[in-house]
């Protein structure tokens, strides 16, 4: 999938300090339109901290990011004005799915998914209403609509939370590890959501540990360890023959756990 | 919890008979409880009345003179409403300012909750009282008249303007409790799909603390009926200045702050009463 012309997600020299941490140690990545590219890793290798910074939840210390024509820029610890100006530009380019879900639990179902189109967009509500409904039947949950999400799985939320995200029309799906604070039961419903996803074409970059799912679903894998993309290839040259020792030792850990399906 | 297990009939789940004749029994352990409670508070007042009759306590003029200090209530309650009110919202205010990144809000907020947690309501109400007309005159002595009406406040302005400002100070801390109190990734979803911080605070972050903040609120409010007396200073018609001025003039003090402090204590109850039904229809809302 990597043919279609030009990288709709550039990445570069991104570096990231918290305090006297340095977190995220220099990172490019290009991502290009309809790939999905997985990010593996221990945790505290800085997999979500990079994501993160894609939609600037967390402002980078230095480097340029790129996202579908909109560049920002960061240098010594601060966004250069021009690029703060335009940093909601760059959300609205990008989709977050985070691990907590973050439904609005004032909101049912339908209102949390034609909130966004109408307050930031400005989308007139009966034409978000039938956007949204369409979400809800692509996620399977267009019986809950009017539910409160205390009254859905977990499972249920974070399909509502991917729901929200995609109303938006976002250029590029981000997946925060999407299926860690579900239980075992409930994570197949939202993985089979984003595999549809995948399979329609969106552009998705994934931080999880669903490795089965990473290597069923991945254009790309990448992992990241340290701060720094150790290496990144087709999911069968990661998971079956890795280059970097680091890479190899990890995997091989996850095997031991019985996790890598 | 209990009324869910009672709604469901029993049928002959034998478990269930158990648990509903425990229930039962915990409930009428209860009810026996507040009873006695109950019992003491009556026995509580009896002694109270008969040492007040032993005083020479004039019952008579009690009930002659309680329909004048009575008609203060609805000034209490109007006064102490109107304050509650404005006040929420400069707490609002206040709270957004101690949370902004913005110095300048910053600074004016935390000089407001400063000033005036610093300084006795009384001080408080005398300055508004006394110290505004004056700034008044002053204007008026320099040109300008207009300034200078700004100044010149009725009784029951000052009032609501003393309460007003007073409880905006104390409640900015339940605000920013209130908005703290959202979870972060409520903020950070919100951001995530493109909000402004105004769009993310009036769709998204407010409705959510309303819920933490009401019941809090309710409480001042509660608080507010009582501290609503020191504006009696000023020559409000309320509960209080009604009660001193026959006392005063009669020498009748027991009699009259006795009516008063019962019209307070009625007062209280019954906003309790009402708060607790509230906090209870907003918590339905949630639930399952």
């Amino acid at each position: 999938m990597r043919t279609n012309g030009n990288p709709i997600v550039r990445v570069q020299n991104l570096h990231k300090w918290f305090g006297l941490l340095h977190v995220l140690r220099g990172i490019s990545l290009e991502v290009y339109p309809q790939e999905v590219v997985v990010i593996i890793g221990r945790s505290g290798s800085g997999k979500s901290t990079f994501l993160r910074c894609l939609n600037l939840l967390e402002e980078p210390t230095s480097g340029r990011i790129e996202i579908d024509g909109i560049t920002v820029e960061a240098a010594d610890g601060e966004l250069l004005p021009e690029s703060r100006a335009r940093a909601r530009d760059l959300r609205l380019k990008t989709g977050m799915v985070f691990q907590d879900f973050n439904v609005f639990p004032h909101k049912t179902a339908l209102e949390n998914i034609i909130e966004a189109p109408m307050v930031v967009k400005g989308v007139p509500k009966e034409q978000a209403v039938e956007k949204a409904r369409e979400l809800l039947r692509k996620v399977g949950l267009l019986d809950k609509q009017d539910v409160h999400p205390i009254r859905l799985s977990g499972g249920q939320k974070q399909r509502i939370a991917i729901a929200r995200a995609l109303a938006m029309e976002p250029k590029v799906m981000l997946f925060d590890e999407p299926t860690s604070a579900l239980d075992p039961e409930l994570i197949g419903e939202v993985l089979s959501v984003m595999k549809d996803l995948a399979m329609e074409g969106t552009t998705m970059i994934i931080v999880t540990h669903e490795m089965g799912f990473a290597h069923e679903v991945a254009d790309r894998v990448v992992y990241m360890e340290g701060g720094v993309l150790v290496e990144e290839g087709p999911p069968d040259q990661i998971f079956t023959c890795p280059q970097d020792p680091r890479t190899r030792q990890f995997l091989a850990r996850i095997i031991e756990s019985g996790r890598l399906v | 919890m209990a009324e869910t297990v009672l709604q469901i009939p029993p049928e002959s789940d034998p478990d269930l008979a158990v648990g509903l004749a425990l229930v039962r029994k915990a409930r009428r352990i209860r009810l026996i409880e507040t009873t006695k409670v109950g019992i003491v508070w009556l026995i509580l007042l009896a002694l109270l009345t008969a040492g007040l009759l032993q005083l020479r306590f004039d019952p008579q003029y009690v009930f002659r003179h309680a329909n004048f200090v009575l008609r203060g209530v609805g000034t209490t309650i109007g006064v102490s409403l109107v304050s509650i009110l404005i006040a929420s919202v400069l707490a609002l205010f206040g709270a957004l300012g101690r949370l902004s990144r913005n110095p300048i809000a910053q600074g004016i907020s935390s000089f407001y909750i400063s000033v005036i947690r610093g300084t006795p309501l009384l001080v408080q109400v005398y300055f508004i009282y006394l110290g505004l007309p004056q700034i008044g005159q002053q204007l008026k002595a320099l040109g300008y008249p207009q300034l200078a009406d700004i100044f010149t406040l009725s009784e029951i302005q000052s009032g609501i303007l003393a309460l007003s400002l007073n409880y905006g100070a104390y409640m900015t801390e339940i605000f920013r409790a209130g908005l703290q109190a959202v979870g972060h990734g409520q903020y950070e979803a919100a951001t995530a799909l493109g909000m402004t911080r105004w769009q993310m605070l009036r769709r998204i972050i407010l409705p959510q603390a309303i819920r933490v903040i009401i019941p809090d609120v309710g409480n001042q409010f509660i608080a507010m009926q009582k501290d609503s007396a020191l504006v009696s200073l000023m020559g409000v018609w309320e509960i209080t200045f009604r009660a001193n001025r026959l006392a005063r003039k009669d020498s009748k003090f027991i009699e009259m702050l006795l009516v008063a402090a019962t019209l307070y204590w009625i007062l209280t109850v019954v906003s309790s009463w009402l708060q607790s039904r509230l906090e209870k229809r907003m918590a339905h809302a949630y639930e399952r």
